[in-house]
């Protein structure tokens, strides 16, 4: 077997167990993935200590990079939170969503998903997708229909509906950032802080350079007088907060509320 | 920036010429290592059937002269049935094929071992069955001959590194699922908290029977149809558990079967039906092409059973119509008073 060369290639019960706790939930928040690690070892190995989390999915990775995917950790748009999922490490094109949608489904989701790019705001309402409904491939659609698939996008974590408007899901973006980059580069806006793929953010409005919600907080944390990092005119949009787990879960909340911004400024 | 219209439009042009040739290549990622080696000798031996006619892609085309030239070695290896254990220099080749072949066979056939192990764990992700159909066209069906091995290689991989056994949950439909060896708690394992019908498990074929049979079924009907399966009423199954309980005691408490005595039945016999929480969480049509999908045909094959679903389905449309305009007037007239 390809795997049992690997240097760290020791997966035992603990490991698998956590694989397939992460996969049935498809993607979770960082706190969520910690408390599910200890809940690992809780069951299987009392007495071993708990690995670092991020020497735990290092590990994990190590073994599962022959098959070509990954536990990948990413950072949600609207309010920086850190979460991870099981994604392919491929560049074809929405290859996980392939065995599960119809050609016409799929055909929807690219539709969606090149209306959201060219969007300003990274959201794409929804009469605009519908709207394209007609030009898709594969058996023809109804509108009615295409709702209730929007509907199942959202409900598997590609698309996040907010307002009557969809974005691409935290999951989404970590699992298709490659083929995206590489399908559409004229399209795609990146953040001129991390330079990852941008689907909702803050813009100058002189340069037009774009930055991540959470990139903002980070890099202007604690500034008073905020400029922009590239032409210095001062940056108009207000400053999000840097998200801080500690703070949430000290709440007293079992599920931290989301307060997100919406990215309307620019 | 918002970009000019113009420039928008010839990014979209150029991206549906993109896509379309995405869609008829495999993954180009990955065949290319097969595929952009050319067999240096000519094969002698082709593969079963007629060699590949003006393929989409030139790729696939490929990385097919690739496996006909070690055909021979192919066969001797199914026939000596070391399979996945052998590792790639141990494997027997009668063939007189150059190494670099062999290793883009193996290339070939480790990049189809995960693409098909992912398809397995996206299905066990969404907690549906897979069927044998279904695999065959993920790893392509030109590589029929070579899916035995695939598939021990694919369970291999799944057990040692995910802890998940692949399990055949119908053998008259060659319907599989992924089963933990683990035994995961259900509260840690279910996001849904369980609300959601589950597509992996005996639920769904049950459903359909009693539909395709008229809405309802006698038990005895029910124990023929199961019995075919190869679940039997005295006897543990080695998924489902005890096959009695589940269907007269558990799924008819989870509200998604009813068992009742037949109407005005001496001596008393019972019946099958779908119970609310199956209307609530499926429907006809979804059932139907479940069932169509299992068994690989259209769900218009059933003529009868789909018009009846289409009029589900209508009435489904008009139920919900009629919601939203309540709820907009109720909202409206609210307004009013105020």
């Amino acid at each position: 077997m390809q795997g049992s060369s690997r240097r760290t290639g020791t997966m035992t019960d603990v490991h698998r167990r956590f694989l397939q706790l992460l996969m049935t939930h498809g993607v979770l928040e960082e706190w969520e993935v910690k408390r599910l690690q200890k809940h690992c070892y809780k069951v299987h190995d009392c007495n071993a200590p708990v690995e670092k989390l991020e020497d735990f999915i290092h590990n994990i990775n190590s073994v599962l990079e022959s098959l070509y995917i990954e536990i990948k950790k990413g950072v949600t748009e609207d309010d920086g939170r850190p979460i991870y999922a099981l994604v392919n490490l491929a560049t074809t094109a929405i290859s996980k969503m392939a065995s599960d949608f119809a050609e016409n489904e799929l055909d929807l989701f690219r539709k969606a998903l090149e209306l959201i790019i060219d969007s300003e705001t990274g959201f794409a309402s929804s009469t605009n997708i519908l709207n394209v409904v007609d030009q898709l491939k594969g058996k023809k659609m109804r509108k009615k229909e295409a709702e209730q698939v929007l509907q199942k996008f959202v409900q598997n974590k590609w698309l996040i509906e907010k307002e009557g408007e969809f974005t691409l899901h935290t999951r989404a973006i970590l699992e298709m950032e490659q083929h995206i980059r590489e399908t559409y580069p004229d399209a795609v806006k990146i953040c001129n802080i991390c330079h990852g793929l941008l689907i909702q953010g803050q813009s100058c409005e002189t340069c037009g350079i774009r930055m991540h919600l959470p990139c903002v907080a980070k890099y202007f944390q604690s500034n008073s007088e905020p400029r922009c990092p590239n032409c210095n005119d001062y940056w108009p949009h207000e400053i999000p907060e840097v998200f801080d787990p500690e703070k949430e879960r000290g709440a007293g909340l079992s599920k931290p509320s989301r307060k997100s911004l919406r990215p309307r400024q620019h | 920036m918002p970009r000019g219209k113009k420039s928008k439009l010839r990014a979209r042009e150029k991206r549906h010429h993109q896509a379309q040739s995405e869609d008829q290549g495999h993954r180009i990622a990955h065949t290319t290592t097969a595929g952009e080696e050319e067999s240096p000798s000519s094969p002698s031996l082709t593969l079963e059937g007629s060699p590949p006619s003006s393929p989409a892609a030139g790729t696939p085309q490929q990385s097919q002269r690739g496996l006909a030239s070690n055909s021979a070695a192919t066969t001797s290896c199914e026939s000596s049935g070391e399979g996945a254990k052998s590792q790639r220099k141990e494997r027997p080749s009668s063939s007189q094929a150059p190494p670099s072949s062999e290793s883009s066979r193996e290339d070939l056939l480790s990049n189809k071992v995960s693409m098909l192990v992912k398809a397995l764990l996206y299905k066990y992700e969404m907690k549906e069955p897979i069927t044998k159909e279904e695999m065959l066209k993920v790893i392509n069906k030109r590589y029929k001959a070579h899916f035995p091995e695939i598939l021990q290689r694919a369970s291999e991989r799944l057990e040692l590194t995910f802890g998940l056994d692949l399990k055949e949950v119908d053998p008259s439909r060659h319907c599989y699922i992924l089963v933990s060896k683990l035994d995961l708690h259900n509260e840690e394992s279910r996001s849904d908290g369980g609300m959601v019908l589950p597509k992996n498990g005996l639920l769904m074929p049950l459903l359909g029977m009693i539909f395709l049979n008229g809405n309802r079924a006698t038990e005895e009907e029910m124990w023929e149809f199961l019995n075919m399966m190869g679940v039997y009423a005295e006897r543990r199954h080695f998924i489902f558990g005890e096959p009695r309980k589940l269907i007269t005691v558990d799924l008819v408490q989870q509200k998604f079967l009813e068992y009742r005595q037949v109407p005005h039945s001496d001596p008393p016999r019972y019946e099958f039906l779908w119970g609310p929480k199956a209307y609530a969480e499926t429907s006809k049509m979804k059932v139907l092409e479940f069932w169509a999908k299992i068994n690989n045909i259209l769900p218009t094959s059933f003529q009868t059973q789909y018009k009846e679903a289409l009029r589900d389905e209508e009435e489904r449309a008009r139920v919900r119509a009629a919601a939203r305009a309540h709820s907009r007037a109720m909202t409206s007239s609210s307004c009013q008073q105020r």
